[in-house]
């Protein structure tokens, strides 16, 4: 019969602790993001109803109804915190993400890397290139402060656009 | 390597240098921080002047604005107006920071991080990963340029798509950090299609990152596209010696971003390859200075070289708290424009009916102290509210004010008592408040009692001015605010437009809201402001 040595058997168990861990971590932030998005979707859907039989001033969202809604994703919220506290703390994580990724397809030519080690040395080049696109930089700002591009960007950061941030 | 990445047997990580200079950042970015408690948007002269990294202006504790809004709004107004300043503020950026601020000084860098942080199983990047990396200039050339371009200087629209239809940062920074703060509790009722759509993809790019390092800057940031064009020739960035790189690839393969070759247009000189590499060819540079260079290896940097850097480094940390400090201070103690409960100006006069001369205080009266009440209080109204206390809310009696229109005349509100009032909020930069001003002449020209005065806010005088040349409305009396007027805080006006209050005969508030109207809508509040 089969049978695994003391010290693998004990790996092999912190591995799949380990990895129950990330499992139920990953579940529950996916959770998550499902509640908060369908609970925003739930009640976009149940305004827009209302508004569709012709209630000119039905608030599809109010702070109430939002609140309600985000209520019952807190408890997850805080718990999902706190296991992630917990995988700080005890120094859980995904140990693949760390190592190198050798993938055969993102490291085709080895060599061109050197390559362009020696091509981005090319200093003279760079520097005239840095020099110009600096110089024209400043020309372009001044020319925008003239031409009014300074008040415009003002105009836009001094208010909000209620547009433009997704109120509205 | 990282400080993060080094103690791998310790439990709680030290934060690595990069990871306080990104917290740095987004404090020194974010300085206005009455702003959350308050509600309103700081909205100083220093807005005129954009961040390097992403961080919407419309948050409530930005002192400064978003490049890429900026960008957009730029080519929103190419028509017009040439978009050299913003342009130039990009180039200025790339130029001498290129991707190093995508790792080191970008706010939403920072979330992504932190969301990567949660401990559940990683996607590592792959050739897939990769090939999507390229995704990001569509969305540059797409939502970033083309829409605004085509909408600004093709049909005269507002239209900047990246920031309407996709921002995370907007929902995140803006919209939800407006919206947590009872202070804008009428906000909610414009929230629609839009907010939902943004709302949704926001969560998705958030878990995302969950999983995968920075998705939103590896597929989707367009303003990480741009500084990605500046990075090959940087003045800061990671920069590799070719006699000592020997091509082996561990910098690419080690490295969490979708990079080629260290320091190319995926690179963000997060400066992890420095320790990964064994001949300690990669350095993090500024022109000729290495910022961090090998430390360990036989290729390390000499001792003293690297004590050096560190007393500078330590040097540069107390300079940047002491800015810091500062920075915190001006904006929140110093800063006149951040003070919305400054008495307005002389040219401002307001005053209330003698009946209610007594009445309790309310949260608004607050706002406008009583000191400002001048002798011409004496001119009671007309039609007396009963009892209705001073203010901006709905049931409350609007304070009397006067203001120079644009065409000369004088507005005195005391002088439309027994008419409706309609006060609207707009910018010229602002698209809702364009498209429903037409809504305001048609219901002028259906109603012609009706009083209808467009404020618009201090800043864009000049093309406010252009504008209304070109619509010819005159139906409608137009003013302008300034600091000097302070029309918007004397009124309680928030930041976010448009923003409509409408007044019935007796001068009372019947509607106040942050939202845009449809036509039927105004007309309906009209009528319930018209009922005797």
């Amino acid at each position: 019969m089969f049978t695994v040595p003391e010290k693998n058997g004990k790996e092999c168990e912190k591995m799949t602790r380990t990895k129950l861990f990330l499992i139920v971590q990953a579940v529950l932030c996916a959770v998550i993001a499902v509640l908060l998005a369908a609970g925003a979707l739930g009640l976009y859907l149940d305004g827009a109803a209302k508004q569709a039989e012709g209630d000119l001033f039905c608030y599809i969202f109010t702070r109430e109804r939002a609140g309600a809604k985000l209520l019952p994703v807190l408890p997850l919220l805080f718990c999902a915190l706190g296991l992630t506290a917990a995988g700080v703390i005890l120094g859980i994580k995904d140990e693949n993400a760390e190592k190198p990724v050798r993938d055969e397809k993102l490291l085709r030519d080895p060599g061109s890397i050197r390559e362009r080690a020696v091509h981005q040395q090319a200093d003279q080049k760079t520097r005239i290139l840095r020099t110009a696109v600096l110089v024209i930089a400043l020309i372009l700002i001044v020319l925008g402060i003239l031409n009014g591009g300074l008040e415009d960007v003002l105009a836009k950061g001094a208010a909000i656009c209620t547009e433009c941030v997704g109120l509205g | 390597m990282d400080k993060t990445t080094e103690n791998k047997n310790a439990g709680i990580q030290r934060p690595g240098t990069r990871h306080l200079v990104q917290l740095y950042a987004a404090l020194l970015y974010n300085a206005n921080l009455r702003g959350f408690i308050d509600g309103h948007i700081y909205s100083g002269d220093l807005k005129a002047v954009c961040v390097p990294g992403f961080n919407c202006y419309s948050c409530p504790g930005a002192i400064a604005s978003c490049p890429l809004g900026s960008l957009q709004n730029a080519l929103n107004a190419a028509g017009h107006t040439a978009p050299w300043y913003v342009l130039g503020i990009l180039a200025l950026f790339g130029v001498i920071l290129g991707r190093t601020i995508c790792g080191w000084i970008c706010p939403l860098g920072l979330i992504q991080e932190l969301l990567h942080k949660i401990p559940t199983p990683k996607v590592r990047k792959s050739h897939i990963t990769r090939k999507l990396s390229y995704l990001k200039y569509v969305f540059l050339a797409v939502f970033v340029i083309a829409i605004p371009l085509i909408y600004g200087v093709g049909k005269g629209l507002i239209l900047p798509g990246f920031c309407k239809y996709i921002c995370p940062a907007g929902t995140f920074e803006g919209a939800v950090g407006l919206l947590q703060n009872p202070a804008n509790a009428t906000s909610f009722y414009q929230l629609g299609a839009l907010f939902t759509n943004k709302w949704v993809i926001m969560v998705v790019i958030g878990l995302a990152c969950v999983f995968c390092y920075r998705t939103f800057c590896r597929f989707i940031c367009p303003l990480g596209a741009i500084y990605g064009f500046f990075n090959r020739f940087a003045l800061t960035g990671v920069k590799v010696d070719p006699d000592r790189c020997n091509g082996c690839g561990l910098c690419v393969m080690k490295c969490r971003m979708d990079v080629k070759h260290a320091g190319d247009h995926e690179c963000i000189s997060c400066g992890k390859c420095i320790n990964t590499c064994a001949r300690g060819a990669i350095s993090l540079k500024c022109g000729k200075i290495t910022l961090k260079g090998p430390e360990t290896g036989k290729n390390a940097d000499p001792e003293p070289e690297i004590r050096k850097r560190k007393k500078a480094g330590r040097i540069a940390w107390g300079i940047a708290i002491a800015a810091l400090v500062f920075a915190v201070a001006w904006f929140n103690l110093i800063e006149p424009a951040t003070d919305r409960t400054a008495p307005p100006a002389a040219a401002v006069t307001t005053d209330r009916p003698a009946e209610t001369e007594n009445a309790a205080g309310t949260e608004a009266e607050t706002a406008v102290p009583e000191t400002q009440y001048t002798a011409e209080e004496t001119a009671v109204p007309a039609v007396p509210a009963a009892d209705a206390p001073v203010g901006t809310e709905v049931g409350n009696l609007l304070p009397d004010f006067s203001t120079e229109l644009l065409n000369g005349e004088t507005f005195r509100l005391s002088d439309w008592r027994g008419h409706v009032v309609v006060i609207n909020f707009w910018g010229t930069t602002c698209a809702p408040c364009v498209e429903e001003l037409p809504y305001y002449e048609q219901l002028k020209e259906a109603y012609p009692d009706v009083e209808i005065l467009a404020i618009h806010n201090r800043a864009g005088a000049k093309k406010a001015k252009d504008f209304l040349a070109d619509k010819g409305w005159d139906h409608l009396d137009f003013a302008l605010d300034s600091k000097e007027k302070g029309l918007l805080p004397l009124l309680n006006a928030a930041d976010a437009m448009p923003q409509t209050i409408i007044l019935n005969k007796q001068g009372v508030v019947t509607y106040n809201a942050q939202a845009p109207l449809t036509y039927e809508k105004l007309e309906a509040l009209y009528q319930q402001a018209n009922e005797p």
